[in-house]
């Protein structure tokens, strides 16, 4: 009895160190990963309801039109146009959810018509240094022509 | 789930946000603290207001805790029936009796993933629930303003700070895991050692 006992508690004790360390090893990789890429970035400015967020690689799939909009300073019914749908009964709907309803065989058509239609209207840049400026053959995209939305 | 709520957070408010926070604390596997950073970036960007998350969250989750508090209280007989004449579920309690307002504390904001199995263990043990509430306020106010305030600081680039804080948190778990294994073995140890030299000093 006692040596079944001591059997079990030796093997709890050696499963929690080797889970512990394998939740080490696992989450440390991750956290090093995504310390390397927080570090360096610096909290932006306050937004102070004027100034329109300008990169269009933090639209993601979970974002709403209204969101969207209201985020970039884009006018209210822009993207629906876009998008060639009803502003009525979207106004709640994710981009995925969007895409799913009327772009079904096309999966990340909303996604990428959404980031194309933002680019477009992107504030113009203000003066950059000139060791920082873009190049002259840096081309901003064209809009990508709008596939037909299943009714 | 993150994208499905994040969506409906946007679209539903701080309501919706306090009832997220309130299940998440009851044990259901809901990404609390990715959305309460995201709900700081929200109120930042001006869609959500800062004071009615703050609220709605904070009340959220103390109720949550509150309420598992009470279902380790109610289910403390049965483990009692199960376990009292064990000498380690003595010694546990009695551990976490002498740490609990620090254990509650800390589990709140910096080893979140232990909140929800300590809040039963709080309950089932014999602290009082006022000495349980303090703490729980505390470290969910620490936890709000902490997560909160550093997607309100970040904003629209809260994602980064959220990928951080997720695996920080799954690290200290790990080193947690692993601090109660050593510290069994090395208790293991010594009494093993201490039966050996009685057993040589009766020989």
């Amino acid at each position: 009895m006692n040596n079944s006992m001591n059997t079990r508690q030796r093997n709890f004790i050696v499963g929690l160190i080797v889970i512990g360390l394998m939740i080490i090893g696992f989450f440390g990789l991750r956290t090093v990963r995504a310390f390397r890429q927080f570090h360096g970035h610096r909290p932006p400015p306050p937004f102070t309801g004027e100034k329109a967020e300008t990169d269009v690689d933090l639209i993601r799939d979970w974002m709403t039109l209204p969101y969207i909009s209201i985020t970039y300073r884009l006018p209210p019914n822009l993207l629906y146009e876009t998008l060639k749908i009803p502003p009525r009964g979207n106004e709640r709907k994710s981009i995925k959810q969007l895409n799913d309803e009327y772009y079904p065989e096309a999966p990340g058509t909303v996604l990428e018509l959404v980031k194309a239609v933002v680019r477009a209207h992107l504030p113009p840049p203000t003066a950059a240094p000139p060791d920082t400026a873009i190049p002259a053959d840096t081309a901003v995209p064209a809009l990508t022509p709008v596939p037909q939305a299943v009714p | 789930m993150s994208d499905y709520l994040l969506t409906q957070i946007i679209n539903y408010g701080a309501p919706l946000f306090g009832l997220i926070l309130f299940l998440a604390a009851l044990g259901l596997p809901l990404p609390a603290s990715i959305l309460l950073i995201a709900a700081g970036a929200f109120s930042q960007q001006g869609f959500l207001d800062w004071v009615s998350i703050a609220v709605f969250g904070f009340l959220g989750a103390v109720f949550g805790d509150a309420i598992s508090f009470g279902m380790g209280f109610y289910a403390k007989n049965w483990v009692l029936k199960r376990f009292e004449g064990s000498p380690a579920w003595k010694n546990a309690r009695e551990t976490f009796e002498s740490r609990a307002g620090m254990a509650v504390y800390l589990t709140r904001f910096l080893i979140t993933a232990l909140a929800v199995p300590t809040n039963l263990i709080a309950g089932g043990s014999g602290i009082r629930f006022r000495r349980f509430l303090i703490y729980d306020s505390l470290g969910e106010l620490t936890w709000v303003v902490l997560y909160g305030g550093l997607g309100y600081l970040f904003g629209s680039q809260w994602e980064l700070v959220s990928d951080f804080i997720s695996s920080f948190g799954g690290l200290l778990l790990g080193l947690v895991i692993l601090g109660v294994g050593v510290w069994l073995g090395t208790k293991r140890l010594r009494t093993t050692g201490v039966n050996a030299k009685e057993k040589v000093s009766e020989a």
